[in-house]
Formats: C-alpha cells, structure tokens, sequence
C-alpha cells in the first residue's frame, strides 16, 4: 500500500551527478541502493526524505573484486553477490558466513552490505564483520573522495559519519596475512530470518592476534579490546573463555525489548564465545565446521 | 472403509490450476473501475477514553478527499453472538487502534495524508489491562451499558460489571471426588494473545447503487453470516437483508479470524456515504494484528483428584479469559471451553467456569481451535506432572481414562464414535515411547510427549447448510454452496461427495464460490463443521438430483424406479442390461419418448442439512441438559524434541499426529490439515510472542517481530496419520479435522522440554529464551520487562480465581 | 508531483507508463497494469507475497518502486503458465502443495529462481530458497517435497 509521503526522484548517470544531487537538496535527499530499509522507513513515516537519488544507474558502484587480497565491495553489491562469490568465500570467509544469514534470499537479491552500514540500526549485521577486518569505506562529496575506517564508522543508533552531502561508494576489506579463522554467530529466535538480538564476530589470526566484535549489544557494534588483549597469544581452553565471559557485562550494554532481555542476550554472547572461540580456532588449522554452519 | 469410487481417494484440487497459474482471484485483486474509493481510518491512541470532539474540517479541504464519517452518521451496534461492538466508537474508545473516523478519497494516498489531519480531542480514562483489576468490585468498567445490549439466549453476562460471559459447568460432586483421591495437584497455567496471520490480510469493498442496494465483496468465512450481522446493525436505517449481497472468492487463510464481522462493517457503510461509488478498504498488516479480532489469552487453574491406580475422580477447572473490548465472538470462545474443559477424559466430578472478561485490548474472536487449544496447554500439562506424581506412565494414565463411545460428557450428553485408543497406540509407536534417546551434541538432551485433544464444533443449535446443484449440457455440474474454500480444499471435498452420488467425475464438477443472491446458505465456515454439515446437504442435493433423474427415466422409458441406477456418468437399468443412457444427453433437455414428447428437462438438485438433535438449553447454573456440541473428533499426537541446554533452542526432530475423522473424503487433504496444523500449534508455544506496553498499546503488529514460522523452521519429520470410525450422521461417516491439528502442539513442547531438561514451564509461550533462562535459574517474567504478553501484571500463583464465587 | 515515464518488460510484453516517484512497483502492477499475481501481504518485506522475478532475481516488489525498473525485465507466474504449465507448477499440482494459495505466486518464482541456479536442490537448499515466502497453510512439506521429487536424479 501507498507511501502517503511525496518525494522527488532522480537516478544520475555519474557520481559527480550524485554528490551534485545531494547538495542541491541541502541535506534533505537520502540516497537509494537496494531500498530494503529505506522504502519501508519512507512508508511508515519514519523519514521523510524530500527526494530519493538513486545510485543504480552507476555501474562502477556494482563491482565486486578480489585481487592481491584486497576485496573491493561497490556500493551497490548486494549480499547474495558476496554469498555467490567463490572468492570472498575463500579469503573472507566471515563475510560470507554473514551475507547467509541476512534476511531471506529475496531481500539479499536487493540489499546492499553499503545500505546495512548506512542504516547503521544496532542490530546491523555487516558492522561487526567489517570491525574485525578493520574494513576502509570509501566516501566521496563535494570536496571529493575520502576514506575512514570501519572504527571510525558508526556514532551512535542510525548515525554515522557519513555528512548528509555524502555517499558510500565503497567498502575495502584487506585479507590478514598468513592463515586466518573466524566465526560469526548471530542470535535470531529461530531459523528464519530475524534482526540479530546479538551478534559475535571472531577473527584469529595465524600471528596469534585474536580480533572480536559485537553486534546489537550496545548501541553501536563494537571491538572489545580487553578481551583481544586477555586472548592474544592464547589457546582459547575452557578456562580462558571461562574468563573472556565474565568480562562480558564490562563489555556489552545489551537492552531488554520485545526480541530479548538483556539477561538472555548476554549469556547468549557467552555461549557465542564458548563455541566460537574453538570453531574459530579448528578453522584457523584447517579443520572444524564448514562456515555457514550454525553453532547456536 | 467401505466401498466408495470418489469418497477416500484423493483426486487433484478442484482450485489448484487457478491457485498454481495466478488465475485465483481475492478480494483485492477485483478492479472496480477508475472510480474506486479509498478509505482511511482515524484511529484511538488510548486504550480508553471519552471522545469529546471530533473535527474533521481540516482533513475535508483536503484535494482527492470525498467525504468524512463518524459515529454520529452511524451511530450503531454490531455483532454476533451480543451486539456490544460499536461500527464507530461512540463516546468513548475502547481499545489502542479503534476506529473514530473515517476518511474517504479518491486515491489512498490522499486518504492517508487527509486522515493525519482529524483532530480528535480525547479524555483518557483507566484502562482495563489487568484480568484481577478488570474483576474487582469496583472495577472501571468497559461496558458501562452492559445490561443493555442483546444477546443470544445461551450467554450470561453480568450487568454492572466486565464479565460479557459465564460458563458453569457443574456435574457430580467435585469436593466428594476430591475427598476419594489419592493425590491432588493444583497448578496455574497462563496462555497469552495469539494473531492468526492469515497471509491474505482482511479486504472489504462495498457498492451502494443509486437504487439502494448495497453489494459487499469480502475475504471472508461467513458471507451469509456477514450478510446476517450487517443487516440487523444496519436496520434503523431501513436496510434488510433482501437489499444486501455478500460475494466472496477465493480467500487466502481464514483461521477463524475471516469468521463474523470485524472491519467489513466498513465497507457496508463507508459505501453508504458515498451511494453510487465503489469503495476499497485493504487492512495493513499492523491493523490485521490489532484491530481484527485475536485469539483470546487465559489464566486457567487446573485442580485435578486422581487415585493411586490413575483413575481421575475429580476435575476443577477455572478458565479466566481476557476477551478485549468487544466479546460478541468471543464469548463464544468462552462458552465452548466451559463445556469442554475436561479434555477427552472420563471425568465423573466436574466443576468448570470459563468467565469472559473485557480489557481495554483488541477484541477477540473465533480462532482455530476456538478455545481447545487454549485449556489443552494447562490441561495436558497438568495431566502429565499428575501422572509422574502418582509414578504412573503418562501415556498409560491416558489409555485409561481416555473417554470413548458412549461415556457421558461433562454436560450429560452422551459421546460419539472416536478410536482415542488406537490414536495415543499409534503416537506412541511412531515416537518409540518409552526409550530414552541421547542427542549426539554435547549440550543438548532429547525429550518425547504424548498429549491427546479433542473438539467439537462450537455453533448455535440451528446452525444448517444448504446446497443447490445443477447440471449442464456436456454433464458437469455446478455445486453452489456458500461454504468458503479457505484453502483447506472445502470445494474439493464437496466435489467428491456429489461425484460419489452422481458418478460425475471430480474434474466435471465445479463448486461456485458464495455469493449471496445466487448460492446456498451457509451458516459459516467455521467449527471444523462443514465437510459435515455441508457435506450433508450437497449429498442430499445430489441425492434429490438423483431422485429426479431416476423419475425422468422412469416416467419417460418405464422402468421400474428401483431397478434405476447411475454409473460413470450413465444411467443403468437392472432389469435392461443392454440399456446406457450418458447424463449429457438428457439432463437439460430431458428424454423424448416413443411419441415424440419430452419428459424431464434441468436436472437440479437442492438439499438442506440442520442438525434437529442438538439444543442450548442447559441449565444456566451447571450446563445440564440439553446437547449443545453435534460431536467431538479426538486424537493423539506425539513429538520428539531436541533442546539445547544452553540456548533453549529446540529441534523437532519428530512429530506425529493421529486423528479420527470418520471417513477421510480425501485423505491428502486431511494430512494436508495434520501437517499444517501441527506446525501452526507449534508456532503458537514456539515463536510467537504478542507484546502489548503498559498502555495497551501492541509493540509487535508486524512479522518482524511477532514470528511465525518460515520453511526452516519445520519439523524434521511429520507423520500423519488417519483413522476412520464412522461418524453415523456424517456424509460417508465423515467429521471434522481443520482445528484439531493446532490443538495438542502446546503441551506437547512443555511436556516434552520437562522430560528433556526436568523444567517445568506453565506459561506460554515456550520459547528458546524462557528455557535457557529457567536452565540458569533466572525466571523470565522478572527479566522480561513491562512489555506483557499477557493481561496480569503479577506471578500466575497470585491470580485471585476466588475473586468470583 | 513530477511523473516519470517507465518503460519495462513484463512476462515478455513491453509497458510503457507514467508514475510519480512514490508509487510501488506492486501497486502499480496490480492496480494499474493489472497483474494481480503479487500480493500485498504485510507490504514490509516480511511474508514474500509480492515477490517478482526481475532481472531474473526474486525481489520484494513491495520494496521496490517503480521508477527503479526503467529498462529492467519482470517476470511474474503469469508469464510462466503461458504456454501451460511449467514442470514446477505441475509438480504442485501432483502434490497439492498449496491450500490457500496466496503464497503460491511468491513460491513459484523464488523456486524457479533456485532451480534456474540449482537444479538438484538439496532439502535444505529448497528451504533456504523459500524461508522469505511464508506460508501460514500447509507446514512447507508438500512444497519442499513436490520439488524433490520434480528434482531428484
């Protein structure tokens, strides 16, 4: 049914006609890729942008590549391009472990893993991932293009640091070196698809540097230092992640609503490190599940 | 069973080409022209309050809009059971999302952007969100003009007071059978709200013609029924039901939530306002969730006496429903547990009372199940822990007091045919009952359950069906009946009771979806009754085809009647075996005989079916008396459940479902029921979860947040399975299945994670989060938050049940 | 408002139309096209009702609107039952794989979608490509099994 709501639409043909876009609306246009969060926040009244510039007519924004171990992700690929991708299966195996457990296939054909970060809601699924990889995002806007770290990237609830002049054009994920393991665990309340009431990505390195993040346990996902510090260099045996969990309620500041308590969310990111931390460590080796596979 | 060519076999559906091609049309898929209105409704932000203004001037300035309607252009009554339900609320609102105005334009947009601009000015008032506070004496009441309102004979609501509705059912001597146990148990259970989901939501559109008759076209159970309710509210303003139509095609789920009238009132009198303009009102899926009708939430108190050897000796049952702000359906609901709340149990000292209570929420209504599944969660829970208590198997204490033909029900009336036995002997086979298995995962442990169910339709003693067939010239026929194909393959079923009859193949018949002025009456496609109830009647319609048929042969050949008879589409002669003449040649144009005349002409049939066995006269004070259920179908089902310790995440691994239907008339579609069912009950106890805030407001009306399952979230393994002890009076020994599959699918979860993980969980709904806590120590209502799923603020234990007396 | 003019391909057939920029694809299939397969089941995303093929992908069409399509190609059940019956149609059919039949569009066309990627699905895989399309009827069993048997080797 009907957006009540009227707005203008344009689709430029360059980036230049974007961020030229973008500025002729002073701050009252949002941009458009997928639409999956934007054309319902549109409808019910949640934003009322006064036009919708459309970034789908640039074609360079819809290229998904993978060369000397940098994976460059368009702004405009979608997540089922990242699940289908042979390559970001084998480097960057947390992005496609990730993009399998984002909505259902229908709205992966659409949605952007841009349009995830620039949502930015808590429960977002790509911000952990791109936190444990230290992504770079790729901006540009009328004073050209910059780039900013993923760490740098969410603010606070639906805000980031992109300027309302501005647009995502890219997102750059550079391969660890040597071998890497990793594992994302996301807690929906059952196996269809669901905003994520908490979220774990782990990455080990092969140099002994062990990276997690957090996702929809604070406002915005994070890096957990203490606990990257507390598990540097270290078997992850029941004991240590015995320790890694009760740092948690340091950590985390998970919220009670309608999906979960905060009581649940923080023991469920206490199982997530029980059994990612080994699933994580198995794949670091070579062995342990096939990544995909649900261990929640 | 017997020998039947059609009836238990299990030809294509009649529908399945238009459904599989996009051809099936729905309600909103109707055009109506570039002329069509739209209509927007201003709804309440309050749970409860006085209106004290509304304007509308500003929204009708508005370019597109047409026209503004209140309840001072309709100031009047609806419903079905009681007319406490208001079209548009007139002093005072009700619920969070009531209707207060409405309005109508040329294009939604306009509507909706028009509607944001009537002001309302309200007065807030207490609302009634806790089922204790809504029973005090001095309670705020929902229905100040309770003792105004009319109502069907067999209701008792209790003026001056929230209670719309009180069911006693009182047989033998409960304190006596008390006294004679070994051991009694005692124990609350709670059940929340629960939204049926029907993926089709409501749609209602309504032409008022410049001659005053008003067609309605609606999704919906009951086109007759609607036809019914729409014209009593409407009869101050001179309508009857001559001047109304109902048409209703294809229909995407009903579930009971399509049954009786919720938001098709609108389209009767939007189109009223607007004489001689279509209208269009297609509900949103947040208005589907809050204002519809949903399935009641209980506070149910199961006291049960049992004897060292198993024998149940007493049964006290206490049932407090939240029905919402409007219980003319819902009382229904209420009514039908009151009668039915010991289970399919023998039970000789019953003491029930099943007490219908307005809150300031959604109105509630039918549901499948239609409040069996509600009292089977604490029931079957309950039947289980007492069994344990006395160290008797579960499945065993069921075997032996499981009810069976001939026992004499709560209310005096004697049961009907129903294997009870072989279906708990099946479930517990199927599920190895007995052997404990061990999960290969080091966290999770496996448990298993047996519960049993049983339901009868719940409808007024009256309630009938009729059934018109026709032939045509190439020998099919048209069945018009006003029965809904809801998608449980109603119009299949009908098709094969005539194709038995008529020996017409399945695929030469149609089955013309209701329409009013043109098809049979039906009372409503409700109760799991119509594969019975209008079964019978287009078998009699068939039968009366089939009578004619012989009596054109007869007068114009001579045979002798009796010796007549119909095969693949010929009729035969016993005495003339050289004799075959095929249906098409006669059946419009009649038979010509040896002097060149005809005899005969259209065939066409007609046959009715009202049950004149069943009566609501029980005694108002203990339900004695009279036969107000027509008959039960029972069952067993079974699971086998995996849980994970740490996460409380479950994996049905098995389940199973054995249900005694009489005579299958299609045995694909009845599995198609077991399987569908099965998993709609599992939801319900699973996944999903209704949330209100502290001001009644629904925080989930949407399928992001109230979850029902997707395909990864089945059963590993559902096994249905079907018996056949005929129903005497049921068209080929056939009775009803569509609510029974849901209804045993609650305690089978509850039972089945105690016998995994030793926890015992009493509210529902059973969900990953509540076991995992409940695994931890942590009891979930105290961390959950203030957001309820159900309507009382405090620990079950506390509910005062003794507040009525 | 400003309308744009579109122009797209439908089940094989050109269109050619004037919309403003906040209609919905959906709405303008059905109301002013007048394709009525997709439906508008929750009009969030969330049920898999109004699910289209375009560009050969299943998309929410209720997420989408219709200015985004210019140029693009949408297929819908109607264009695959144009000649008869596709072998999926058929096998649903054979196994009465839906009741109420609102789902059945969507279902359809993610299930074609997979079988054009994946012609010997594993159950799992038949799952996974259906878990958007919810079905409140059948329990999803004789859905997944139709395909299995349309697909095994």
């Amino acid at each position: 049914m009907t957006i009540a709501h009227r707005f203008d639409y344009e689709r430029p043909d360059s980036l230049s006609g974007v961020v030229s876009a973008l500025a002729r609306y002073g701050g009252k246009a949002r941009v458009l890729a997928g639409g999956t969060d934007l054309i319902g926040w549109v409808r019910e009244d949640v934003l009322a942008p006064e036009a919708l510039i459309d970034l789908k007519a640039l074609d360079e924004l819809n290229m998904l590549h993978c060369a000397d171990g940098v994976l460059q992700i368009g702004a405009l690929v979608t997540f089922n391009q990242l699940l289908e991708s042979d390559a970001v299966r084998r480097d960057f195996p947390l992005v496609f472990e990730m993009a399998g457990r984002v909505a259902s296939n229908g709205v992966r054909n659409r949605a952007t893993m841009a349009g995830n970060i620039c949502s930015a809601v808590p429960c977002n699924d790509s911000g952990p991932v791109l936190l444990v990889y230290e992504a770079t995002l790729q901006i540009a806007g009328p004073n050209g293009t910059r780039d900013l770290s993923a760490l740098e990237w969410f603010l606070g609830p639906r805000k980031t640091a992109l300027q309302s002049d501005e647009v995502l054009t890219g997102i750059t994920l550079k391969k660890p070196a040597g071998r890497h393991g990793g594992c994302w665990l996301k807690l929906g309340r059952y196996k269809g698809e669901d905003l994520a009431q908490a979220s774990t990505a782990i990455l080990m390195l092969e140099n002994g540097e062990t990276r997690i993040a957090f996702g929809s346990v604070a406002p915005v996902p994070l890096r957990a230092p203490a606990m990257e510090a507390l598990l540097k260099g270290r078997t992850a045996d029941a004991a240590l992640i015995a320790q890694a969990q009760s740092m948690l309620p340091e950590l985390i500041a998970p919220i009670t609503d309608v999906r979960a308590s905060r009581e649940y969310r923080l023991h469920m990111v206490g199982v997530m490190l029980e059994r990612g931390l080994p699933a994580a460590a198995e794949r670091l080796n070579g062995n342990g599940p096939d990544y995909g596979t649900t261990l929640i | 069973m017997d020998d039947f060519s059609v009836v238990g076999t299990s030809p294509s559906r009649i529908d399945g080409l238009d459904k599989i091609t996009g051809a099936a049309k729905y309600v909103d898929d109707l055009d109506f022209g570039p002329g069509l209105l739209y209509a927007e409704i201003v709804e309440s932000p309050y749970a409860h309050a006085l209106i004290k203004e509304i304007d509308t001037s500003e929204a009708e300035k508005m370019p597109g809009v047409v026209k503004t309607v209140t309840a001072k252009d309709f100031p009047l009554t609806f419903g079905l059971y009681m007319k406490d339900r208001y079209i548009f609320a007139r002093d005072r609102v009700r619920f969070v999302g009531e209707q207060v105005a409405a309005v109508i334009a040329r294009d939604a947009g306009s509507a909706k952007r028009a509607a944001k601009l009537v002001k309302v000015t309200y007065e807030p008032l207490t609302p009634v969100l806790d089922l204790a506070e809504a029973l005090k004496p001095d309670a705020a009441l929902v229905h100040p003009d309770l003792e105004n309102y009319e109502h069907c004979p067999w209701f008792f609501p209790r003026p001056k007071t929230n209670i719309a509705h009180w069911r006693k059912t009182r047989r033998g001597d409960v304190e006596k059978g008390f006294a004679e146990a070994d051991v009694i148990l005692e124990d609350t259970y709670t059940v929340p709200r629960y939204a049926h989901c029907a993926i089709e939501p409501h749609v209602i559109a309504g032409y008022y013609d410049a001659a005053g008759r008003l067609t309605l076209w609606a999704s919906s159970q009951s086109p007759y029924t609607q036809r019914n309710i729409i014209a009593e509210a409407l009869s101050p303003m001179g309508l009857t039901h001559k001047d109304i139509r109902v048409i209703t095609p294809y229909v995407g789920g009903g579930f009971g939530g399509k049954a009786g009238v919720s938001m098709e009132i609108f389209g009767a009198v939007l189109a009223m306002a607007v004489k001689g303009h279509p209208l269009k009102i297609r509900w949103s899926r947040a208005q589907e969730f809050y204002n519809t009708s949903q399935r009641q939430g209980v506070m149910a108190h199961v006291k049960m006496g049992v004897k060292k050897d198993g024998t149940i000796t007493a049964l006290e049952h206490t049932l407090h429903w939240d029905a919402g702000a409007y219980a003319e359906y819902g009382a229904n609901v209420v009514n039908a547990a009151g009668l039915s709340a010991t289970g399919p149990y023998r039970v000789p000292n019953v003491k029930i009372d099943s007490v219908c209570v307005y809150t300031n929420l959604s109105p509630t209504g039918a549901y499948r199940g239609f409040g069996y599944s509600e009292f089977h969660f604490g029931l079957e829970s309950h039947i289980t822990r007492i069994a344990k208590q006395i160290g008797m198997d579960p499945v065993e204490f069921r075997r032996k007091n499981a009810i069976a033909e001939g026992d004499t029900l709560a209310y005096g009336a004697k049961m009907n045919p129903g294997n009870m036995q072989e279906a708990i002997n099946r479930c517990a086979k199927a599920i190895h009952w007995g052997r404990k298995e061990t999960s290969e995962h080091p966290d999770r442990v496996i448990g298993k359950d047996i519960s049993l169910f049983w339901k009868a339709p719940a409808m007024p003693p009256n309630a009938s069906s009729a059934a018109f067939v026709k032939f045509n010239e190439d020998g099919s026929l048209n069945v018009m009946v006003s029965g809904m194909e809801l998608g449980q393959g109603y119009m299949t079923v009908m098709a094969q009771i005539a194709a038995e009859v008529l020996t017409v193949p399945v695929d030469k018949i149609r089955v013309e979806t209701p329409d009013t002025d043109r098809n049979a009456y039906e009372w409503q496609t409700v109760g799991s009754h119509v594969t019975w109830s209008c079964g019978n009647a287009v078998k009699n319609a068939a039968l009366d085809a089939r009578e004619k048929i012989i009596t054109t042969v007869h007068r114009a050949l001579g045979f002798p009647e009796e010796s007549i008879y119909l095969e693949n589409e010929q009729v035969k002669c016993q005495t003339q075996p050289e004799f075959s003449l095929p249906l098409c040649e006669f059946v419009i144009n009649g038979i010509q005989t040896k002097d060149g005349t005809y005899r005969g002409g259209p065939i066409i049939g007609s046959g009715i079916f009202m049950p004149e066995f069943t009566s609501a006269t029980g005694d108002p004070e203990t339900s004695q008396g009279g036969h107000p259920n027509v008959h039960y179908t029972v069952g067993a089902a079974g699971i086998i459940l995996e849980v994970d310790r740490k996460t409380g995440k479950m994996d049905v691994l098995r389940t199973v479902l054995a249900v005694d239907v009489g005579q299958a008339i299609n045995p694909v579609l009845v599995e198609g029921q077991i399987v569908g069912g099965l998993l709609q009950g599992l939801a319900t106890v699973m996944y999903e979860d209704i949330r209100y805030d502290a001001n009644g407001k629904l925080l989930n009306p949407n399928f992001t947040d109230y979850k029902i399952p997707t395909a990864l979230d089945i059963p590993q393994e559902t096994i249905p399975i079907i018996l056949e002890t005929p129903q005497p009076d049921g068209p080929f020994g056939a009775r009803g299945v569509g609510e029974h599959t849901m209804i045993p699918a609650a305690s089978m979860i509850a039972n089945a994670v105690e016998d995994a993980l030793g926890i015992r969980i009493k509210t529902m709904p059973v969900i990953a989060e509540k076991i995992a806590l409940a695994n931890l120590g942590v009891e979930y209502d105290e961390v959950k938050g203030n957001t309820m799923g159900f309507c009382y603020a405090k620990k079950p234990d506390e509910y005062p049940f003794g507040i009525l007396t | 408002m400003k309308t744009h003019t579109i122009t797209f391909r439908l089940n094989g057939e050109t269109c050619t139309l004037d919309v403003e920029a906040n209609e919905l694809l959906l709405d303008v299939l059905r109301d002013k096209v007048g394709v009525k397969s997709p439906k508008a089941g929750c009009e969030r995303g969330d049920c898999g009702s109004c699910t289209i093929l375009l560009e050969g992908k299943s998309v929410r069409s209720c997420l989408i609107l219709a200015v985004e399509v210019d140029e693009q190609e949408i297929t819908t059940v109607e264009g695959l039952s144009r000649d008869g019956l596709s072998p999926l149609q058929q096998a649903f059919l054979n196994h009465s794989s839906f009741q109420c039949g609102f789902c059945a569009p969507g279902m359809v066309l993610s299930v074609t979608e997979l079988l054009g990627k994946n012609p010997h699905p594993a159950k799992e895989e038949i799952q996974e490509a259906i878990a958007g399309n919810l079905c409140r009827c059948t329990g999803y069993q004789p859905i997944i099994d139709a395909v299995l048997e349309l697909t095994k080797k």
